[in-house]
């Protein structure tokens, strides 16, 4: 009896400590992104951070601690107004693509039912990136401009007998430019989540009596949440962090944190432009997190 | 003895009559002028191999595809053309399509809370019979699991309920029991039977499996090629299949081709002599029952009612109450025979060893 007992355990045990082993070397696959992010990612906010505190002049910055550059940043207009103008064009931007992306989503993922046929869709939705970022702002200007595409057309056709001119170096090109490059990372998740819902189930809500506006309301949205909000934080974390979109198309008419940054930046005020650094990266953090409590992401995938 | 197929015109006692019902592919005909009625108040099974049909017929008559031509009447209304949610016809699916969001009972109250045609929005009157509806089905204490964290058996039974609590005047099954393991779908034979006869109404039940459909249909039907090859009762499909193709889908047959001469049937493996049952088809057929035939020493002489061929032993498969054994014929045909073990020890025999293989002429089913 305890011979058995004891030869049975002696395997059981083997393999533990292999099984220990086994995780101790399988742990080491982590080291070179741990490493990586140490060094270039949590060091350099670190950096960001400590940097922020310290004293500015005008043609230098000494390592001396101080609170000068946040008490300047709060109380200036101008930067408060570039933290609004922020929240506002993502708010706007986020809206616009869900608004413009859902139904694009809903299509590709839903209603065509061939896979090849969604993913070559998909990969239409791909293709202005494979031009570069700067042209493809830039190719906002011949069209929206004053004496633009959409001007021309509208004017040939008697809808406005003046061009309008709020269509290029305003918010509303920066808004339009921006859902125009940033709705496909809306579209992409949504319509993945959307294809993964069984053609069944939206058959026996059907079969059940329920008809399609009940059906998209209680089934189809629920079930395509995750991807909601994958697609938000993908808009959210890289409209926050945008410049050069408003830089390009309004005719430095709407100033952004990020195209703060950059200003300080190129006039060397690095404690400046850590104090902007910090207050986005907060304030992404905060989206991000408000935005994943919407969906418990690690249930629904 | 009435067989479904008796029914045929309008008949207050049934509930779905098919007339003619075609459906076709690119061209290629998945059903070829289906003619059914079912009965009200009835199991009904519909049995075929797999590529007969069977899923495409369920999906016609639940308003899921279009049919091409024919009618379908539901109660006496015709229902081709009306858009599922307002045919009152309720489907379980295979994978059982439940809502993987929802608990228990929110799958179970969707149908009488969401549907566009006489909505309960009392919450009282859906709470009450959604707990009577979970009360019938055995899934008493489970109403607030999420459906992740419920088992295959109360999957399928969480989309019966769902399906029932709805009132359909029928319910289409399509291969209910397949997703499950086989103990379980034993058991579930039993529950679907009783859960019917509760609630009153007709279940056309689809199944690949032949011991399935005998077992739960109070009429099979059986789908070949797109069309009703037979509708009987389990006893008269089992005994007298309509045509050597219903035989061999039953898998319980021996079936010889060749053709008939006067007082016997000319086979491959010589003359037969035949019984008094017979069955009329286009392609003549000798059939004999796996369970009708006995093994003798291959020098056992046979009795005068009695026919008799050779074959050599190849293997046997032992199934519990029962064993099978495969002789190779002289054509080289396998011939299987199934020995009850209430009736007889098994016995041993010689691997590639001649015997006797011995049934009554009377046994026999001819088709000619």
């Amino acid at each position: 009896m305890t011979m058995a007992a004891t030869s049975q355990d002696r395997p059981a045990e083997a393999a533990a400590s292999q099984d220990g082993k086994r995780s101790d070397r399988t742990f080491w696959l982590l080291a070179p992104g741990v490493i990586w992010m140490l060094l270039f990612l949590v060091l350099p906010i670190a950096m960001m951070v400590y940097v922020s505190f310290w004293t500015q002049t005008t043609f230098k910055i000494e390592p001396t601690l101080t609170l000068k550059s946040w008490i300047t940043f709060f109380s200036s207009d101008t930067y408060i107004g570039a933290l609004w103008t922020t929240v506002r064009i993502w708010l706007i931007v986020l809206v616009a693509t869900l608004v413009v992306g859902y139904p694009a989503a809903l299509f590709v993922g839903l209603f065509v039912r061939n896979k090849t046929l969604s993913t070559a869709l998909l990969v239409l939705c791909v293709i202005p990136f494979w031009t570069s970022f700067l042209i493809r702002v830039l190719a906002w200007r011949p069209m929206l401009g004053k004496e633009g595409a959409i001007n021309m057309i509208l004017m040939n056709l008697g809808i406005v007998d003046q061009p309008i001119e709020v269509l290029l170096f305003s918010e509303l090109s920066v808004i339009i430019g921006m859902t125009q490059i940033y709705c496909v990372f809306m579209v992409g998740p949504i319509a993945f989540m959307l294809g993964r819902i069984d053609p069944s189930v939206l058959e026996a809500a059907q079969d059940l009596g329920a008809g399609f506006w009940r059906i998209f309301r209680t089934i189809i949205l629920p079930l395509s949440m995750p991807g909601v909000v994958v697609g938000a934080i993908f808009v959210s974390v890289m409209v926050l962090g945008e410049f050069a979109t408003a830089a390009a198309l309004s005719g430095r008419k709407v100033n952004l944190l990020g195209n703060i940054i950059v200003t300080q930046v190129g006039s060397l005020k690095w404690a400046f432009a850590a104090v902007a650094g910090v207050v986005l990266t907060v304030l992404m953090g905060i989206v991000v997190a408000a935005l994943l409590r919407v969906v418990d992401l690690r249930k629904e995938l | 003895m009435r067989l479904a197929s008796d029914w045929i015109g309008a008949d207050v006692s049934a509930v779905l009559q098919l007339k003619n019902v075609h459906r076709s592919y690119a061209g290629v005909p998945a059903l070829a002028g289906i003619d059914a009625t079912l009965p009200n108040d009835a199991y009904v099974s519909l049995l075929g191999p797999s590529g007969s049909g069977k899923t495409t017929l369920l999906r016609v008559i639940a308003g899921f595809e279009p049919a091409d031509g024919g009618q379908i009447l539901f109660a006496g209304r015709r229902i081709d053309g009306v858009p599922p949610h307002q045919r009152g016809i309720g489907f379980v699916f295979q994978n059982f399509a439940l809502f993987p969001h929802l608990s228990v009972r929110q799958n179970i109250a969707f149908g009488l809370e969401s549907r566009v045609v006489d909505p309960v929005t009392d919450v009282k009157i859906v709470a009450g019979r959604v707990r009577d509806m979970i009360a019938l089905v055995g899934l008493a204490g489970l109403e607030d699991r999420a459906i992740t964290q419920i088992s295959g058996g109360q999957k399928q039974r969480v989309a019966l309920a769902r399906t029932l609590v709805t009132e359909p005047s029928m319910v289409l099954l399509d291969e209910p029991l397949g997703a499950l393991d086989a103990n379980l779908r034993t058991r579930m034979r039993g529950e679907l039977r009783k859960i019917r006869e509760r609630c009153g109404v007709t279940f056309l039940h689809v199944t690949g499996s032949e011991t399935e459909a005998l077992a739960m249909g109070d009429t099979v039907l059986v789908l070949d090629r797109g069309r009703i090859a037979q509708s009987a009762d389990a006893g008269t499909l089992y005994s007298r299949p309509a045509s050597p193709d219903v035989a061999r889908f039953l898998n319980c047959f021996n079936i010889f081709s060749g053709e008939l001469a006067d007082d016997a049937f000319v086979s491959p493996v010589g003359r037969l002599a035949l019984g008094d049952a017979r069955q009329p088809s286009a392609k003549p057929a000798y059939a004999i029952r796996y369970d009708r035939v006995s093994i003798r020493p291959k020098d056992a002489a046979p009795a005068g009612d009695e026919v008799r061929i050779e074959g050599s032993f190849v293997a046997s498969e032992y199934s519990g109450a029962a064993i099978n054994s495969f002789f190779a014929l002289d054509d080289g045909r396998v011939f299987e025979v199934e020995t009850h073990l209430s009736h007889a020890a098994p016995e041993n025999y010689e691997e590639r060893g001649r015997y006797a293989l011995v049934w009554k002429k009377e046994d026999s089913l001819v088709f000619a």
